[in-house]
């Protein structure tokens, strides 16, 4: 518990954030190549928090729709940077605990991610898209939602629901199986609680 | 190698505004209708940012950013103008559908916000070279960390696009399939995903090296090959900007919500 936000600032993570952003960003080009209904765009930012912890997660979540929102040009993405600065705190949390190491807890920390991911992104989509998110399948459900008289509110969360929980599940699997085939002097870089021996 | 940037390299005075000029541009644009509550505030700001983007000779550039919100843009117009909880008076009907006057309201003020939004970025993000962004972010004091942090970005991207593509052919000469059900080309994500991120990854180790050598993590002050102030324009544009939003503001307290 000790070390749950403790974060290494040093060249090894200023050069992991934009990995990660790169990451994030082919992630989602191949779900969009390979036209998946799934959004797949935050391989990159729960990889972060895994490897540097919740501090170093939320800014590459952070960091990576800022940036693609100044440069690209997809104000939409700017405004779900709130949502990805969750899912990467929550993975970063979620890994510090030690729920990474077996494949159950890294459903567990799926689903963290996921709910959070809900919470957060479903007032936003609210406020700016009046309770759509994009997605086809989400809004379908939100559009069924609202024929059913149910308020704006619980279907835009339902909608957010159906998408973010399996879009999560799955991203975070894959980031487990990545995990699992990195070699050792890579992750032994970003281990918070290894001691550094000086022979003198 | 193809840049994710949508910069456009064109001389004008657009380019030439400091991109924190720009900024504040994209924060009347945003504010002021929010702050304001009329919906011809709206109409004002993409008039603007219309005549801003028609000016610096880079119109046609902003039809693929709204062509890639088209889609959300009419899921809203027909969820709230079919379904809308408030829905009461008909305004039309097409075959068995009947779009209400509420809902289509409300979805016509989201439309006008998501419009206004993207028209305002279009605005900086087309006329603002992402180095000089940087650039201009350190001068102002900020951490050359993350300014690094946020060049490197689009080095990397490009690099990786490339080894995604080989690993696409590679993938594909051995046999598997990239199209047809879903579940095939569910299947074909992770074996084309995993040696990218592993590679990028790994990659990480030998640049940190890298830098660390360079002296990376080096407090001395950072001197700046080209200076680049705020000039007079930029200064009096971004007076006028807070202006409009104060007058926004005014706006509200003397008119109340419409």
């Amino acid at each position: 518990m000790n070390h749950l936000f403790k974060t290494r600032l040093n060249a090894a993570t200023f050069v992991l954030i934009p990995a990660c952003i790169g990451i994030n960003y082919l992630g989602k080009l191949f779900a969009s190549v390979l036209k998946l209904p799934l959004w797949l765009d935050s391989i990159g930012t729960c990889i972060g928090g895994v490897l540097g912890g919740p501090v170093i997660g939320a800014v590459c979540g952070a960091a990576n729709n800022l940036i693609f929102g100044f440069t690209t040009g997809d104000s939409i993405t700017l405004v779900y940077a709130l949502t990805s600065l969750g899912i990467g705190a929550a993975v970063g949390i979620m890994a510090r605990l030690g729920h990474m190491e077996k494949l159950t807890g890294a459903i567990l920390t799926a689903v963290a991610a996921g709910l959070t991911a809900v919470v957060i992104s479903t007032p936003l989509n609210v406020i700016f898209w009046g309770g759509a998110t994009g997605n086809v399948w989400g809004d379908l459900l939100f559009g069924w939602s609202q024929s059913a008289g149910l308020p704006v509110f619980l279907g835009s969360f339902l909608d957010e629901l159906v998408v973010d929980v399996p879009d999560k599940l799955i991203t975070v699997l894959i980031v487990f199986a990545i995990m699992k085939g990195l070699p050792k002097k890579l992750t032994s870089l970003y281990d918070v609680n290894d001691e550094v021996e000086i022979l003198d | 190698m193809k840049s994710i940037s949508l910069y456009v390299d064109k001389d004008s005075y657009l380019t030439r505004l400091h991109p924190f000029a720009k900024m504040v541009y994209i924060l009347a644009a945003i504010s002021v209708p929010l702050i304001g509550g009329a919906l011809w505030m709206y109409g004002l700001f993409l008039a603007i940012s219309l005549i801003l983007l028609i000016s610096g000779g880079i119109l046609k550039k902003v039809f693929p950013l709204i062509a890639f919100s088209f889609t959300i843009l009419i899921t809203i117009f027909l969820i709230h103008g079919l379904f809308n909880n408030e829905n009461e008076t008909i305004l039309f009907r097409v075959g068995a559908l009947t779009f209400y006057r509420e809902g289509l309201l409300y979805a016509y003020r989201i439309g006008l916000n998501i419009l206004n939004m993207l028209l305002a970025f279009a605005v900086f993000v087309l006329t603002t070279r992402p180095a000089d962004l940087v650039d201009d972010l350190e001068q102002m004091g900020f951490s050359p960390r993350f300014g690094y942090m946020i060049t490197s970005v689009f080095q990397i991207i490009p690099q990786m696009m490339g080894t995604m593509n080989t690993i696409l052919d590679a993938q594909r000469s051995r046999g598997m399939e990239t199209e047809g059900s879903l579940f095939t080309r569910a299947k074909a994500f992770i074996p084309l995903i995993s040696p990218v991120v592993s590679s990028s990854l790994i990659n990480t180790r030998e640049r940190a090296i890298a830098l660390e050598v360079r002296g990376f993590g080096s407090k001395n002050k950072k001197t700046f090959l080209r200076e680049h102030r705020l000039s007079g324009g930029d200064k009096g544009f971004m007076i006028l900007m807070a202006l409009l939003i104060a007058a926004s503001a005014v706006w509200r307290i003397v008119y109340g919500i419409h």
